[in-house]
């Protein structure tokens, strides 16, 4: 059988076979184009300044569900506080495995074995761990509303959330961090350590600010993870819709904020579905489009802050 | 700067030569020693996080492992047990069998459809898409691994339910399945939600094993008469087929771990749907998996010690799932890893 015979033979295969991977293809990407626009089009209804101005009211009844102003600040807190608690965590470890780690050292092996183990960990065990440790007594300063009797903190708090968040982004910043100080030419660092720098000064002078915009684009990554999760948020930060105190803006109030319960955009779109207790889906869609738009912002800001660092690297 | 400071330092008579700053050396020196730990403590505390997450988790599941042992997972009826824990002066008792069967179902279900639709997808992507569709239909893909769960859960909860209980569910259902009300929130609509939400990230891994083969490979078929599509199926994948099971085994990870999405749409009702009325009626049927009660009980529910030791349990079986999917997928990564290398020895 000579190799013409055998085209023949497979080319009605080989046609089937391509429009079936084409169908998948446009199958996958009509699905994500329409969840996007089923939600800014059914989201838009939902949006006006009242939505966006007022705060949300635990009612179970329908239309009644009121605004998103405070998940929206809540949803800002939660990001920007479990960003920047494990910022030095995660590029610290990141300059670390990147630049001094031998890979044959077992220590290394278990240190890359942990961080994959975390990065599957999912989201609703966090919360849970979360509950575990930060219940205990000695974590009271944390969650101060409303203790659970005897030696037991609350445990739910934006302090406690931040946190819990930030453990559960650690892994994903860590590994998109690194990759992009690995990618940095090592003639760089070479030229550095030539003109007599130590090591040291060669990463912080030479190596980092090549690698700023991939380490920008980890945070970046890491908070579109942490707006989005809902799980965490769940089980650490409470069910309750506002925040603890009423006039939550006022500077000397935040402290109580901070540790007290609260939503986000994601609790507010659960409580709001018809799967919640709020009952009122036209609120879940007008924050779901609110969402969506941030977590667009993020990508959208990751995708140019990578490109910006391919074209440096 | 430079020629002031280099003046002092000759003018003090120090034997350091041209151009470098003795007093900026000793600094940089200290704290290029001490910057290696700070470093290395972050980095092994990092690594070291997931073993304070397995043991609180694992000592605040301690109470109901004791009291059931094996019945807790081998026994069911965990809905009205939930509401006997609520009553002290009742015994309570768990079994999360049925948690388990909604979550292997509803896993094994979305893994079936994302390994169909994501193989075709990572093989467009690579080897069939003009070079001007490849980037925006991977921006597409990045898009649907960012959308959060509960986003799903709710175009799931407004469009998928009531399309499969309008036009999937029969009149009659209450004839055929008398067990149990069947209103559309079922494993069907886990399955549809959750493989989506899956999807991404096995195309995502597929995709660069399938980038991984060395041209040589598809050169050597080509040359020996293979249409472009045989070297695809007779030579790339079944080269690139340890990464696609990693792949496969990260996706199984996330979908075991869904929590919110599965809880809105699959009907939240602990039951194993069974063959009996045929493969239709059982992916009609209602499921509860173990992440998605966790999410729905952990609120006050957590106040009663049994009903926490309880939801601590199914932690830390979720933990378990999870850990070992993470270190198969990584066994199998680097079986994928020592082939490609095997390859590279034999071409030089």
């Amino acid at each position: 059988m000579g190799p013409l015979q055998d085209e023949g033979r497979h080319r009605i295969g080989s046609r089937v076979g391509i429009a079936l991977c084409w169908a998948a293809a446009i199958a996958v990407a009509s699905v994500c184009l329409f969840i996007i626009g089923y939600l800014l089009v059914q989201g838009w209804h939902s949006i006006n300044w009242t939505f966006l101005s007022t705060d949300p009211v635990a009612s179970m009844t329908e239309g009644e569900a009121g605004g998103v102003r405070t998940p929206m600040v809540g949803t800002a807190v939660l990001v920007l506080f479990s960003t920047f608690l494990i910022l030095p965590v995660a590029i610290g470890a990141a300059i670390y495995l990147a630049e001094y780690m031998d890979e044959r050292w077992w220590i290394t092996r278990i240190v890359r074995i942990g961080l994959e183990t975390l990065a599957s960990v999912p989201s609703v065990v966090f919360g849970m761990f979360g509950l575990a440790v930060f219940t205990l007594g000695f974590f009271k300063f944390l969650s101060a509303s409303g203790t659970e009797g005897g030696n037991m903190a609350f445990g739910r708090s934006f302090l406690v959330a931040s946190i819990v968040m930030g453990v559960h982004v650690l892994p994903f910043v860590i590994k998109v961090a690194e990759e992009s100080i690995r990618n940095i030419p090592l003639s760089q660092r070479q030229g550095a350590l030539a003109l007599g720098m130590t090591k040291w000064r060669t990463i912080r002078k030479v190596v980092l600010p090549a690698a700023k915009s991939g380490i920008a684009t980890a945070v970046v990554l890491g908070m579109g993870l942490a707006a989005g999760d809902t799980a965490i948020v769940m089980l650490t930060l409470g069910g309750t819709m506002t925040m603890a105190v009423d006039k939550w803006w006022q500077v000397g109030n935040w402290v109580e904020v901070l540790k007290g319960a609260g939503s986000t955009l994601t609790s507010y779109i659960y409580f709001n579905s018809p799967a919640g207790d709020g009952n009122s889906p036209g609120a879940a869609l007008g924050a779901a489009f609110v969402l969506i738009a941030i977590v667009l912002v993020f990508n959208l800001a990751a995708v140019l802050l990578f490109r910006r660092q391919q074209r440096a690297a | 700067m430079a020629p002031n400071s280099q003046g002092a330092a000759y003018s003090a008579g120090t034997p350091a030569p041209e151009g470098i700053d003795l007093s900026e050396r000793v600094s940089r020196t200290s704290s290029d020693r001490y910057m290696p730990y700070l470093l290395g403590a972050a980095a092994i505390f990092s690594g070291l996080v997931v073993t304070l997450l397995i043991v609180f988790v694992v000592q605040k599941a301690w109470p109901v492992f004791h009291a059931e042992g094996w019945r807790f997972l081998t026994h069911g009826g965990w809905d009205t047990q939930l509401e006997d824990a609520w009553d002290p002066a009742g015994r309570a008792f768990f079994g999360v069998k049925q948690l388990i069967a909604g979550s292997v179902f509803s896993t094994m279900g979305a893994l079936v459809v994302s390994l169909v639709l994501g193989l075709g997808c990572a093989v467009f992507v690579t080897e069939l898409a003009p070079s001007w569709i490849k980037l925006p239909f991977e921006s597409v893909v990045q898009l649907l691994a960012g959308i959060p769960s509960v986003v799903f859960g709710l175009v799931g909860l407004m469009v998928v339910v009531p399309f499969i209980s309008d036009h999937v569910v029969p009149a009659n259902i209450g004839d055929i399945v008398p067990e149990i009300p069947i209103n559309g929130s079922s494993l069907l609509a886990g399955v549809t939600v959750l493989s989506f939400m899956i999807l991404p990230f096995f195309v995502t891994v597929a995709a660069d094993s399938l980038r991984a083969i060395p041209r040589s490979y598809i050169d050597g078929g080509l040359a020996l008469g293979m249409t472009r599509w045989r070297t695809i199926t007779r030579i790339q994948l079944p080269a690139a087929t340890p990464g696609l099971i990693a792949g496969l085994v990260l996706a199984a990870a996330r979908g075991i771990g869904e929590a919110i999405a599965i809880s809105m749409v699959a009907g939240a009702i602990a039951f194993v749907p069974t063959l009996q009325h045929g493969p239709l009626y059982m992916m009609l049927e209602p499921i509860r998996t173990m992440a998605s009660a966790i999410v729905e009980n952990g609120g006050e529910a957590m106040s009663v010690p049994a009903i926490a030791a309880a939801l601590f349990g199914l932690a830390t079986l979720l933990l378990l799932f999870s850990i070992s999917l993470s270190l198969l997928a990584r066994w199998s990564f680097s079986l994928f890893n020592r082939r490609m290398g095997i390859v590279t020895d034999r071409s030089l």
